[in-house]
């Protein structure tokens, strides 16, 4: 009877733990996203593909480093750019939402006010990442599913 | 032709005197004597010749080629179209049959030395390791041969002065010598000559009295050098600049090396051995940008010591049909090297700042470096330890000798190496203050081989002055590590890591230098070769021609890029085609030599990985080689003697690079002495390259600039040898 039992509660055990979903509430600390920004440059749209972006919740706040983008078709050099300082709100299902309207991100070392992000909007969870947000006069977007 | 016509016209006319004697030269591991050798050999008894170095056997032997630039660390020796001027020779070196293992100290001056034997062509199944391009022998004067005082003091222009002074008494031998130069090459910067030379060397050399059946000797040898060096001048794509560099170029070194060897001769075996020990320190200092900017700076000190070991067994007894020997040789070295490279302000500016923010928008922002000196510190020890079995027999049948012979090498070879910088940088504006990025580059590399060489001769007497050969043979060249790119390297993944560390990456080409680039591989050649040796009473002559097909052949290349440093690296495939004639007459009071070589070396495959350089000639060497010396002897008196000689060398066409866009010419450098010779008393007067105008005789790169180097100027000495 005994051996019955472990059998049966090692069972709910594995299914349990093969039932772990990956939408589930997004963890607090780093989590990356892959997926396509978009800047909207001279009227039309100039496709980042494949970039990494860094989603780090933290209490209320959280901040956003978009790795190795290129605002413009002309720009030299791709950079990283960190959008300090959002604002967070956890929301039901694990769904954050955040935003912030004003803040100066931070690149090549320091402050990097020629790109100053204004009107962040967006949402986070255990799937996906979406945002819109003025950089600098650059319309720009983010649409990413989270990198297991 | 003109030379060897007149050569044996003069051999049919005038009266013969012998300065041959085939009894005096041995290669010391060989079964056969030296004259019935499968392989070309080229004999020169420097006391007589007064040859004071090695770089002035180049183009005196055929194929020989030794340019004499940069500091007597460079040591470049090309042979039959192999050679490099880094790293492992393409010539092994023996000192009185102790192998001289580390290239640095391979520059020496010939004290003593009374004669210098070199055996063409791949020389490794009986010698060993770098003896691809042949095997060079020194033979120093021995108290059996020579007893008393002999003192030398010579001083000539560009203030040189050479003294000289040896004792031969009873079994013991001491050598001492002083050399001075004055320098030949005036650097514009600083106002003064840039190689102006200073060293000393000492020699005891004891020989106990041999018995029946023991035989010993030990040699002693330690020198010491300070020089300046590397008088090279920049090449505009017009013309060569005078040297102009601001910084320290020098060269110190102390070498010490004690060998001794030891025969046994019993009934049923001969045993022969010999062992040493080789302590070398030295350090080099230069400015590697060879302007009056201060860009960058390299220091390279080293220290060595190695140990040989090598026993060598014949059988007893004497076989008409079959003469074997086997041999068991065993070596090990440490070497510890202290590599740091100075970036210097200018430096820090052009060749990696301007390089950085070249491709930064400056409305971004742009990269400074506030250090007014960036050193990248690099600290190398190298092992390298090695066995080798051989075995050669040698086949007699009348007048037929074949020759059979195969040796397993074995070397294992480890490099661990520290290397570390620090930066102090900051992306102006956006950054408010400096950060430091450290950096630090430490871990091991290790290479083994095991490789077989064979070699298989044969050699027909057609008369008891002519012998006629044919041999196939393979030698090899140790692999090794490339410890100069690792400043290179470094400064790559400084700069990649600063950028990464600012979030700034570059859309550029990677052109960085990986750690891959770190080894380079053994080179090996076969060597297929007819010749013939022709000796009648004061004539004798050498002539060959020889196929060599090389695998891995190790070159020495600029990186890619805006690079500082050299690096070997391996070629695929490489042969070369050449001929090479040597000729010696010896009347009573007249002798000529001759000396001439073709060599024909192209790369068979070798695609660079940017260019594909399949078909071109291997840089650096030269087509043709040639000496033409006459010696006349007059008698003045009973007691006096006057004579006089001159000399006629000259090599190329060569190219510079890999690319033969650049393309140097044939060059002839005439040389004359004049001598008065009483019983113990001797005054010359020498001249040596009695040319108007100097000529390359070495190219580079660095940092993207063109270099060369010239020829030393015509120089005059005047001297005295006294014998007592």
């Amino acid at each position: 009877m005994k051996t019955k039992l472990l059998v049966l509660a090692f069972c709910l055990v594995s299914l349990t733990a093969c039932h772990t979903p990956i939408d589930g509430p997004l963890a607090p600390g780093e989590n990356y996203y892959l997926g396509t920004v978009s800047v909207l440059y001279e009227g039309e749209y100039f496709n980042n593909e494949d970039i990494k972006v860094l989603f780090s919740p933290e209490g209320d706040r959280a901040s956003i480093t978009l790795h190795r983008i290129r605002f413009v078709p002309k720009m030299p050099v791709r950079i990283d750019v960190t959008i300090p300082d959002i604002q967070l709100q956890e929301g039901v299902d694990g769904v954050f939402t955040f935003s912030c309207t004003n803040v100066i991100p931070l690149a090549l070392g320091g402050k990097y006010p020629r790109y100053t992000v204004t009107d962040l909007k967006g949402s986070a969870d255990a799937q996906r990442l979406s945002f819109s947000l003025n950089f600098g006069d650059y319309p720009t977007s983010f649409t990413g599913t989270l990198m297991q | 032709m003109i030379p060897v016509f007149l050569s044996v016209l003069l051999a049919v006319v005038l009266p013969v005197r012998d300065t041959l004697p085939a009894a005096t030269v041995r290669a010391f591991k060989d079964n056969l004597p030296v004259e019935k050798l499968a392989s070309p050999v080229s004999n020169i008894r420097v006391d007589e010749a007064a040859i004071p170095d090695q770089a002035e056997l180049s183009d005196r032997i055929p194929s020989l080629y030794i340019p004499r630039y940069g500091a007597s660390l460079t040591s470049t020796i090309y042979l039959r179209g192999f050679g490099s001027r880094m790293d492992n020779p393409v010539l092994g070196l023996y000192l009185d049959g102790i192998p001289v293992l580390d290239k640095n100290a391979y520059d020496l001056d010939f004290l003593d030395i009374r004669q210098a034997t070199l055996l063409h062509g791949p020389q490794a199944t009986l010698y060993g390791r770098n003896a691809l391009g042949g095997l060079l022998s020194l033979q120093t004067v021995s108290p059996r041969s020579a007893q008393g005082l002999r003192l030398t003091a010579e001083g000539g222009t560009a203030f040189t002065a050479r003294i000289q002074a040896s004792l031969y008494k009873g079994d013991h031998g001491f050598s001492a010598a002083f050399r001075h130069g004055g320098g030949f090459f005036r650097n514009q910067f600083t106002g003064r000559m840039c190689d102006p030379y200073d060293g000393a060397m000492l020699r005891w050399k004891w020989t106990p009295r041999a018995t029946d059946r023991y035989q010993f000797e030990q040699i002693l040898q330690a020198s010491f050098s300070r020089e300046g060096g590397f008088a090279y001048g920049r090449y505009d794509g017009q013309a060569i600049h005078p040297v102009n560099y601001n910084d320290e170029g020098s060269y110190g070194r102390f070498t010490l090396l004690s060998g001794g060897r030891f025969q046994y001769r019993g009934d049923k075996v001969r045993l022969e051995s010999a062992a040493s020990v080789q302590l070398l320190a030295d350090d080099m200092r230069m400015d590697q940008d060879f302007t009056p900017e201060s860009i960058f700076t390299l220091r390279q000190r080293q220290r060595s010591g190695s140990v040989t070991a090598e026993v060598l067994l014949r059988p007893g007894g004497t076989f008409a049909h079959w003469r074997p020997v086997t041999g068991l040789f065993l070596f090990g070295q440490v070497k510890s090297l202290f590599a740091p490279v100075l970036f210097k302000r200018e430096g820090i500016q052009s060749l990696i700042l301007d390089n950085a923010n070249a491709h930064i928008p400056s409305d971004i922002g742009q990269l400074a470096i506030w250090n007014e000196t960036l050193p990248i510190d690099s600290d190398f020890t190298l092992y390298t330890g090695g066995a080798a079995l051989f075995h050669e027999s040698v086949f007699s049948w009348g007048r037929w000798h074949l020759t059979a012979g195969l040796r397993l090498d074995c070397e294992l070879a480890a490099m661990q190496y520290d290397c570390r910088s620090a930066v102090d940088y900051q992306f102006v504006p956006i950054m408010t203050a400096p950060k430091t990025y450290r950096l630090s580059y430490a871990g091991t590399a290790s290479h083994a081989h095991l490789v077989l060489l064979p070699k298989l001769s044969l050699s027909f007497e057609a008369s008891e002055s002519l012998l006629l050969y044919a041999t196939l043979s393979k030698g090899f060249r140790a692999g090794g590590f490339n410890t100069q790119i690792f400043s290179d390297i470094l400064q790559n993944q400084m700069m990649n890591g600063l950028m990464e560390e600012l979030g700034v990456y570059l859309d550029r080409p990677s052109v960085s230098i990986g750690a891959d680039a770190t080894q380079y591989k053994p080179e090996s050649a076969w060597n297929q070769e007819i010749g013939l040796r022709f000796r009648k009473d004061g004539f004798a002559l050498e002539a060959s021609a020889y196929r060599m097909d090389g695998v891995n052949q190790q070159l020495t290349v600029f990186p890619p890029g805006q690079s500082t440093g050299r690096m070997m690296t391996n070629a695929g495939r490489s042969r070369s085609l050449g001929a090479e004639v040597e000729m010696h007459y010896a009347a009573t009071r007249f002798s000529a030599d001759l000396a001439y070589a073709f060599c024909d070396a192209r790369f068979v495959r070798y695609e660079s990985g940017t260019a594909d350089y399949s078909g071109k000639r291997v840089p650096y060497v030269p087509a043709h080689t040639l000496y033409a010396g006459l010696s006349w002897r007059q008698s003045l008196g009973s007691r006096l003697m006057l004579l006089l000689r001159a000399d006629l060398r000259g090599n190329g066409p060569l190219y510079w690079n890999e690319e033969n866009s650049l393309r140097e010419g044939f060059h002839l450098s005439p040389g004359a002495r004049i001598s008065l010779q009483f019983p113990k008393m001797e005054f010359f007067l020498r001249g040596d390259r009695l040319l108007p105008h100097p000529y390359p005789v070495f190219y580079f790169k660095s940092v993207g600039r063109e270099f060369f180097a010239l020829s030393r100027p015509a120089s005059l000495s005047l001297g005295v040898n006294l014998k007592f």
